[in-house]
Parts: C-alpha cells; sequence; structure tokens
C-alpha cells in the first residue's frame, strides 16, 4: 500500500523542482503585478502602505483617451511593422537561398543591424532623420526634391522604418533556415511536373514554411508589442502621442506620473492582448493542421 | 615664586587654549576617517563638484564615496533606496520635482535640527547671501501652497546645481544688423521672426519644442513672464486663460520661425542649433555657458552675448534644477551635513564655480574672480534677483499635468490643433487628477 503511494508521487517529486523554480520566477511576480495593479501606489510606498481600489485602475484607463490613442498606435505599429518585415524577411530568404559566391558574407552583413544596442539604433535614425543634417534631408536636398519633417509630420512612420530595418533580418534569418530545410524532394518532383519558380514558391515552399512562419510572425508581433527603446530615443512618443506605444506610456507612468498601480493594470492588458493574439494563431495553426490532415485523409480514401 | 606660578599659568593657560583651540579649529575632527556615500546626477555642475570634493577630504579628513547617475536614473535610484529602512547614501542631489515626492514621504531630514547644532553649524555660513529663489524653489516646504516660502514652511535641500533661465544671443549677428537685445516679449518675437529675414538659413530663437517634458518646459518659460499661472489660489487649473493661450501662441511663433524640424526639438537638439550657428538665439537654461565657450563643442564661440530673460508684464525666469539633502534613512547625517555645508558655504559656492559648476550665492556671481573667468556671471546674478520660485507647482501630481501639457502643446506645434482647444482639454484633465489627489477638498 505504501509503496503504491509512493509510486503514484513519484513523477511529483521528480516535476517539483521544475514547479518550484516556475513558483518563484513566474507566479510570484506575475501576481506581484496583478495584485499592484489593484492598489493606488506610488514608488515612494512599500507595497503594504498601498491603498486598495479595486479595479479603479482598470477602469479608470478603459476611459482613458491617452491610453486608447496609445493602444491605437501599438496596434497600428505592430500591424504595420509585422506585415512589411514578413514580406521583406521571406523576400529576401527566398532571393539569397542559392549557392552563389560570397553568400555567408552577404547573409552575416544582412543581420548586422538586429545586433545591435537598440540605444544606438535609435539614436542612428534619429540623426538620419534630422531635418538638417541628416542624410535623408540631405540626399532629398541634393536631388532638388523637397524636404521631408521626418520625425514631425511622419514620425510614425518613421519608426516604422527604422523598426523594419531593424528586425526584416530576424524574419530573414528564420525563413532561411526554415527554406533550407525543406524537404528536397517535393521541390524536386515539382521541377519534374514542369513546375515554374513562382509556382515552386506559391505551391510549395510557402505552405511547408507556414508553421515556421507563424511562429516567427507571433514572435515578432510580441515583440512588437514591447518595443521600447528605439521609440524613446528617437521620438520620446511625440509628436503629441503618435508614437507613444504602450511599453513607453507604462514606463512614463510607472517613473514620470509614479503611479505604479496603473501602470501595472496597464501592463496587466497588454498580456491579456498578447494572450489573446497568441492563442488565436496557435488555434489557427492547429486548425489547418487539423485541415491538412483531414484532407490527406481523404486523399488517401480517394485513392 | 611669583615669577613660577606666573609662567606655570601661562604655560597652563597656553597648552589650554591650543586645545581649545585646536577643538575650535577643526569641527571636522570628530567625524575624521569617515566615508560618505552620495549620490549625484551626471550634470556639468557635479562634474565640476567632483573637481572640488578631494579638497573636502583633504581639510576635513571625511572620504566621499560618489554614485553619479543620469538624473532619470538618479531618481529612479533614489526612490527605490529612500523606501528602504536603512539607505545606501549620505547626501543625495535630487531634482526640483522630486521635492514633493521625498518630503511628503518623509524620506529628507528637515534641516533644523543640523542648523540649530552649534557643533554642526558654520557662523560664518551666512544664508541670506544663498539666492532667494533657488532655496525656496529647491529647498523649502511646507509653506504657501505646500511647496512655496511661507510661515508654516520648513528647509529640507539646499540648492546646489541650480538653474535660471538667459537669453544668449549672437552679437557678430546682431551688430552686423544693427538690433537691439531685445528687452520685451513682443521685441523678442518680433526679431525671432525678422531674424530669418535678415539671415536666410538661420533660425530665430532655439528652443525646445518636443512631444512631453520639452514642450512643457518651454510654454512654462513663457507662462510666468507673460503673467500666467498653471492653477489659481484655489488650485484651479487657468493655464487656458488668456494669457496661457498667449504663452503657447509664443511658444508657436518662436518654434515657426524657428531653424528646420525645431517642433521635434529636444533640449540637447535646441543647444545643438545654437552651438552650431544655426540660430541668432537661445532662451533657455544658465547651465549652457559653459559649453557655448568650450570650442570643442562650439562654433560660436566668443560670439555670444547674454542678457536677461525678457519681460512680459513682468520679469519671471526659470527655476529649476538641483538641490542636495539628507535622506532619512542616511548611515552618517552629521557628516553628511558638514559636506553640505561646506559645499555650499562661500568658500564651496566660488571653488564649485571656478571649476564650472553653477553657483548658489549671490556673493558667488559678484566675485570678481569668478567674473574674470566667466564673465556672464554677473548678468546671470541679476537675472536671479528675478528667479520666479513659482515657476512650476511642485506637488506630486504635477508630473502627469506636465506631461499632458507637454504632449498636447506638441499637437499644437505639429498637427495645428487650436490653441485655447488644446489647453482648454488640459485644463479640463488637470481639474480632474487635482480632483482625485484631493485639492478641492476644502473648496
Amino acid at each position: 500500500m505504501k509503496g503504491q503511494i509512493l509510486n503514484r508521487m513519484t513523477p511529483y517529486f521528480f516535476m517539483a523542482p521544475a514547479g518550484i523554480i516556475m513558483a518563484i520566477a513566474l507566479i510570484y511576480p506575475l501576481g506581484y503585478m496583478m495584485y499592484g495593479s489593484l492598489l493606488d501606489w506610488n514608488p515612494s510606498q512599500s507595497i503594504g502602505e498601498a491603498e486598495f481600489v479595486g479595479l479603479k485602475n482598470y477602469v479608470t484607463l478603459f476611459y482613458d483617451p491617452a491610453f486608447r490613442e496609445s493602444l491605437g498606435v501599438t496596434l497600428t505599429f505592430a500591424f504595420f511593422v509585422v506585415i512589411a518585415e514578413m514580406i521583406i524577411g521571406v523576400g529576401l530568404a527566398l532571393l539569397l537561398d542559392r549557392n552563389i559566391r560570397g553568400m555567408s558574407v552577404l547573409r552575416t552583413l544582412f543581420i548586422l543591424p538586429m545586433m545591435i544596442a537598440p540605444v544606438v539604433v535609435g539614436l542612428m535614425w534619429r540623426y538620419m532623420y534630422h531635418p538638417s543634417i541628416g542624410i535623408f534631408n540631405r540626399g532629398l536636398d541634393a536631388v532638388g526634391l523637397e524636404k521631408v519633417d521626418w520625425l514631425g509630420q511622419n514620425a510614425l512612420l518613421s519608426v516604422i522604418l527604422a523598426d523594419i530595418w531593424q528586425w526584416t533580418p530576424f524574419i530573414f534569418i528564420l525563413s532561411l533556415a526554415a527554406l533550407q530545410s525543406l524537404p528536397q524532394s517535393a521541390l524536386e518532383a515539382s521541377r519534374i511536373d514542369g513546375a515554374t519558380g513562382w509556382q515552386q514558391i506559391i505551391y510549395i515552399k510557402l505552405p511547408m514554411m507556414l508553421p515556421i512562419l507563424i511562429v516567427t510572425a507571433l514572435l515578432r508581433l510580441i515583440d512588437a508589442f514591447k518595443v521600447l527603446e528605439v521609440i524613446l530615443v528617437m521620438t520620446e512618443g511625440g509628436p503629441g502621442l503618435s508614437t507613444e506605444i504602450l511599453a513607453l506610456r507604462i514606463s512614463r507612468t510607472a517613473t514620470e506620473f509614479r503611479e505604479l498601480g496603473v501602470a501595472a493594470a496597464m501592463s496587466n492588458y497588454l498580456l491579456i492582448l498578447l494572450m489573446i493574439l497568441t492563442v488565436s494563431m496557435f488555434a489557427f495553426t492547429r486548425w489547418q493542421e487539423r485541415r491538412a490532415t483531414r484532407l490527406a485523409a481523404a486523399i488517401q480514401e480517394d485513392a | 615664586m611669583l615669577t613660577y606660578l606666573s609662567r606655570t599659568t601661562l604655560a597652563a593657560s597656553t597648552a589650554l587654549a591650543v586645545i581649545a583651540g585646536a577643538a575650535a579649529a577643526n569641527p571636522y575632527a570628530e567625524y575624521e576617517g569617515t566615508t560618505l556615500v552620495v549620490n549625484f546626477p551626471a550634470h556639468p555642475h557635479y562634474d565640476a563638484v567632483m573637481q572640488i570634493l578631494p579638497e573636502f577630504t583633504k581639510e576635513t579628513g571625511i572620504e566621499v564615496e560618489v554614485d553619479q547617475l543620469p538624473y532619470l536614473k538618479m531618481r529612479e535610484r533614489q526612490t527605490l533606496e529612500l523606501a528602504q529602512e536603512e539607505g545606501e547614501y549620505d547626501l543625495i542631489g535630487y531634482v526640483v520635482f522630486s521635492k514633493a515626492d521625498y518630503v511628503y514621504a518623509d524620506q529628507l531630514e528637515n534641516l533644523a535640527k543640523y542648523f540649530m547644532n552649534p557643533k554642526l553649524a558654520n557662523p560664518a555660513y551666512d544664508p541670506a547671501d544663498l539666492i532667494d529663489g533657488y532655496v525656496y524653489n529647491i529647498g523649502f516646504a511646507g509653506g504657501d501652497r505646500g511647496y512655496l516660502a511661507g510661515k508654516t514652511g520648513s528647509l529640507f535641500g539646499l540648492p546646489y546645481g541650480s538653474e535660471t533661465s538667459v537669453l544668449g544671443y549672437r552679437k557678430d549677428i546682431f551688430e552686423k544688423h544693427g538690433l537691439e537685445v531685445p528687452e520685451t516679449y513682443d521685441e523678442m518675437l518680433a526679431l525671432a521672426c525678422k531674424i530669418p529675414e535678415l539671415e536666410p538659413g538661420m533660425g530665430g530663437l532655439s528652443s525646445r519644442a518636443a512631444s512631453g517634458h520639452h514642450a512643457a518646459h518651454a510654454f512654462l518659460l513663457h507662462l510666468n513672464p507673460l503673467g500666467g499661472a498653471i492653477f489659481d489660489e484655489e488650485w484651479t487649473p487657468v493655464m487656458n486663460n488668456a494669457e496661457g493661450v498667449q504663452a503657447a501662441e509664443a511658444l508657436k511663433t518662436i518654434v515657426d520661425c524657428g531653424p528646420e524640424g525645431a517642433s521635434t526639438f529636444g533640449f540637447g537638439e535646441a543647444l545643438g542649433a545654437f552651438l552650431n550657428g544655426d540660430t541668432a538665439m537661445f532662451l533657455d537654461t544658465s547651465i549652457v555657458a559653459g559649453q557655448i565657450d568650450n570650442p570643442d563643442k562650439s562654433k560660436v564661440v566668443g560670439k555670444v552675448g547674454w542678457a536677461m530673460h525678457p519681460m512680459g508684464t513682468k520679469r519671471a525666469s526659470q527655476t529649476g534644477g538641483f538641490g542636495i539633502g539628507i535622506p532619512a534613512n542616511a548611515e552618517h547625517k552629521d557628516a553628511a551635513f558638514l559636506l553640505m555645508q561646506w559645499l555650499t558655504s562661500k568658500e564651496g559656492d566660488k571653488m564649485v564655480a571656478l571649476a564650472g559648476g553653477n553657483p548658489s550665492r549671490f556673493s558667488t556671481h559678484a566675485d570678481a574672480d569668478v567674473n574674470a573667468k566667466f564673465p556672464h556671471m554677473a548678468t546671470f546674478g541679476e537675472a536671479l534677483k528675478h528667479a520666479d520660485p513659482d515657476w512650476r507647482p511642485i506637488i506630486p501630481v504635477w508630473g502627469k499635468i506636465n506631461a499632458d501639457l507637454g504632449t498636447t502643446l506638441s499637437k499644437v506645434l505639429t498637427e495645428d490643433l487650436d490653441i485655447q482647444e488644446a489647453l482648454d482639454g488640459v485644463a479640463q484633465r488637470a481639474t480632474v487628477i487635482m480632483d482625485e489627489a484631493g485639492y478641492n477638498t476644502w473648496k
């Protein structure tokens, strides 16, 4: 009897260290943030001194136009950067997936931008966008075109361009790895059947890469929601709130406005948003896999 | 016998006098060997302080370990440190808007007990010589409106690395076109837009304008001289009255007639434009004087003259920058006070001014040696007489109102949002913030 109980408990003993680490490293801080979001808490107080206000922070935020604007900016930013980066990154990978001389050097060069510290990227682009000494306006001026007010009238676009420059290599490198691990047999079969390059890309390469592309897009999306330093350095969220993405608003709420409870509630909104996106993306992949299995089964039955 | 006695008495009294004299001459003896840990901002003034600290150690035997951080980082670090039971810092340099937070949370020592202690307080300190606007703005709390001088207030810190606003102008450009240095706002605004016509490619006046803190700061620079205010006596937001609108219009005129891309300039870009020779005027903090005369950083060395912040309906220049205070959880409070007193004493203030810092005393601004090295110091001293301690409200919720003001003004500058509508919005939101913070409890 005793042995039986011990046997049944064994797996839990083995799982215990992982469980404890999870509890300390994940659940505790998360719980702390959840609890913090229910408080009227400024950084000069310890968490015990802060006043409990229930869901007030969430309700206030829900009706706060600045928060809503910031959420809108975040969604616009994330949407455009991920789409643009996916198209350019996958496109580059398809172009460079071949054996030409110096390819390894070229690949290394392509991934350099994502290795640069975000603050440096921010500063670099800020100066490139500078109205009078920046390279873009000097270039435009040199060819006789009108100068552009990059960080003034077109701040969000400018920030999006900088992010695309920095993070397209991430999509590129993962897409390239996915391409190179595709089974050659399918590609050879299509070649024998006379498929053109475009047909190969559309009907074979892209569908086979899709699971990896979805995970890549998801990773980028999560990152795009959290980007902070580049925008902080480039525009500090301005002009107005036009580039104030949520991560920046959270940081300002905690440090400038000294409202830790509201900042925590904001982080929770962001977390919920990311959870919804992640779950729906995985649900979509699962649905696709099932559909593929069903189709395969139907084909087999037909055969 | 008598001779012997008198000799002995003489010897004894001499010995006593020597001992007493030694004790009087060295009030630091008790603290010799103490190591103070201080937290200062990375700022030109505190870079100058670093040069004079060895002198303090030599004179007193008290060692000083400095943790210098960029000021926003410093503020974050202090927020955490001051909330501990036992803090790491014995003395902190704090940015002016932290005063409200620290004093309200009971985290700074009231300095009364130190100035009352005869063993610590130096009778030659001469507090009357400290610049009034700075002391009340940075060191005082609990007086009128809670953050100003007044019968109910007391001292929690001393100004150190404080700054006011002055007008820098290009002497060569002004001379070339026979222009007068502006005395009033009307003259300054007219000149700001005339200069780009006289000197094509050059902006009139470079100002901060970027969204948030920068735009709010630039607006505040004009608000008080033009007769406006953020709140009235009863804490009702009035930044949207006629004077407020006039101040925002002044800012918009300055930005529109400023150098290219001025609407996104932070402090660095605004100063950079002036140093680069892209604008003929610069209206901002006095802390930049050192950089303007540094040939490594400036293309306008020797070409810049200084004048007082122009008048609107009154003279009211900025008060801002830093002060020093003793954290309530400090370990070596008495020794920290001695350092604080030494740094802000007449001698210490002169020493730091000569090393390139911003003096806190009227006498230092008038000092011959300091003026020989920095000729602009006399003008700065004159400007300081008009430094307005109520330049901005130093209350805990100011950060939030300031940010809203700054982002909304940025929309005025870049998206052509109507000024009255924009300021009405800020006033409306500020009313809610003030109400939540309890400022309407007694109404």
